[in-house]
């Protein structure tokens, strides 16, 4: 890709060197929505393995593509903090973090270890049974009718739903949040981005006051009678754990499960593949988390540091690109190709480090209980002819719909 | 700073100085040791940690907490009397000479 030089020159720091500088429209740009993962995949060939990203849509940074450089990133929060780190708008007069993700160590384990047993590999098995389901009744809604739009009628229920008995919220709830998930995340404009923040605050704070007065045994409730050193958590940190809680498992899950579909509609062979070796699900989802992973990791450098001979400074901006980690050849031979019997190694589709996503083991449970449920019923199916696949604009990587047929 | 001494499946040993209050986990990804592999970061998250203490010093470690005997349940390797998540053994003064061998595998 070419420079760019049509942003001002104060924009982009002194120390950064021109030939660095690039514009790749990064979860914007048209070349990058046409086919996000493909784009990201091809950075290898073209990019040097660390370069400036200039974005006027979402800012600049400097961004890796080398598996290497983000597990390094993720792994030295002394030098890459998420403190600041998270593009989201939020009321300076009302403040609040989203925790654990914005506290560094050592402070941050007070907030996460609330939650590690709950979202353990054995604490999310609990939630096995209600999935599968779940994903019955979703399937049954549709089944007859040959068709579905797959992100409405599952992609997004499921996670919904099954986030909502988590926090020990009601099912009735379920079309209000993802209407809530959609206006915030995916809406044109800051006012319906802003009615739904403010729909979700009055919720939960009513929510956190019932839950204060008569606890059950959801992540709300655990949130709330959690002791750490001694003392409750402030109604701040109570919101802000919660929100981000909601904010971080909705989107992500919703598109991962829409990347997949849409490969699974294109790939008779390989859904034939999946359905053959029932014995390998855990592999299968693993290296489809690893080709569809959807979200990046943002941090702020708070030393001078240099990596591959590029000098960064405390303040700069450093993004690593997980996707296009995620195809890193030195690291995945033939990257592009989804094979399921690769030699398992760490993915970055959950970050790493101390702010790996909480609900790895949740998400993955959603994954492979959606394959094997929906294989099970519908294992042949196809994108409806004629249709243009486009995708969201943003920090979380999927399509806007997925008409299936079958 | 103490000693620490991490042996390969092969018998290979990697010999590091680690700083008190460090923990092995830690220690190893800094030293660049394969076989360690600490995805969540120390969080009890992950069992890609796992270790088989050398028998000579299991009883000088402090003892498990249930978090963490929970997740040796998830050890990619066989889970012996000797596991521990590397991440829990902090380093002290009485811990130098400590010697754990890796498993063969962490996934």
């Amino acid at each position: 890709m070419a420079t760019t030089d049509t942003l001002p020159a104060a924009e982009i720091p002194a120390h950064v060197p021109p030939e660095l500088v690039r514009e790749i429209g990064l979860t914007t740009g048209p070349e990058f929505l046409a086919a996000p993962h493909d784009y990201m995949a091809k950075l290898h060939q073209t990019h040097p393995p660390i370069f400036y990203s200039v974005n006027p849509l979402v800012g600049n940074a400097w961004v890796t593509i080398k598996h290497e450089d983000a597990f390094f990133a993720l792994r030295h929060p002394e030098y890459f903090t998420t403190a600041g780190a998270t593009p989201f708008p939020r009321d300076p007069n009302n403040y609040f973090h989203f925790i654990p993700l914005e506290i560094d160590p050592p402070h941050h384990r007070k907030y996460r270890s609330i939650l590690d047993a709950t979202f353990s590999p054995k604490g999310v098995l609990r939630l096995e049974s209600y999935m599968r389901k779940l994903a019955d009744e979703l399937i049954d809604s549709f089944i007859g009718k040959g068709a579905a739009e797959f992100t409405t009628d599952f992609g997004r229920p499921f996670p919904v739903s099954i986030f909502l008995d988590l926090m020990g919220l009601p099912q009735e709830m379920r079309d209000t949040f993802v209407g809530w998930a959609v206006d915030l995340l995916h809406s044109q404009d800051r006012m319906t981005a802003g009615l739904a923040m403010r729909g979700i605050e009055a919720y939960l704070a009513q929510v956190i006051a019932e839950k204060t007065a008569k606890p059950d045994e959801g992540v709300i409730s655990q949130i709330i009678q959690a002791r750490p050193d001694g003392t409750p958590l402030t109604e701040r940190e109570i919101f802000g754990f919660t929100f981000f809680l909601f904010i971080a498992g909705l989107d992500t899950v919703f598109a991962t499960l829409n990347n997949i579909w849409l490969w699974l509609a294109r790939n008779p062979d390989r859904r034939l593949e999946i359905i053959a070796h029932p014995d390998q699900i855990n592999a299968q989802v693993e290296e489809l988390l690893r080709v569809f992973s959807v979200t990046f990791s943002g941090r702020t450098l708070t030393q001078d540091i240099e990596m591959r001979g590029v000098k960064m400074k405390a303040g700069d901006k450093f993004t690593s690109i997980l996707p296009a980690c995620n195809y890193d050849p030195e690291v995945f031979l033939h990257p592009t190709q989804v094979d399921f019997s690769r030699p398992r190694k760490p993915i970055l589709a959950f970050a790493g480090g101390v702010h790996s996503c909480i609900g790895a083991h949740l998400a993955r449970l959603e994954i492979r209980i959606g394959l094997q449920q929906w294989l099970r019923r519908i294992p042949d199916f196809d994108v409806q002819a004629g249709t243009n696949i486009e995708y969201w604009p943003g920090g979380v990587v999927g399509p806007k719909t997925l008409p299936l047929r079958w | 700073m103490a000693s620490v001494t991490f042996v390969e499946v092969s018998g290979t040993e990697h010999v590091i100085d680690v700083a008190e209050g460090e923990n092995v986990m830690r220690a190893a990804l800094n030293a660049g040791i394969e076989g360690i592999i600490g995805e969540c970061g120390g969080g009890l998250a992950c069992a890609t940690c796992h270790c088989y203490v050398d028998e000579d010093w299991t009883d000088r470690l402090e003892e498990a907490e249930p978090a963490e005997i929970d997740m040796l349940e998830c050890t990619a390797s066989q889970r012996r009397p000797t596991s521990r998540l590397s991440c829990q053994i902090i380093v002290d003064k009485t811990l130098d000479g400590l010697i754990v061998h890796l498993p063969e595998a962490q996934y």
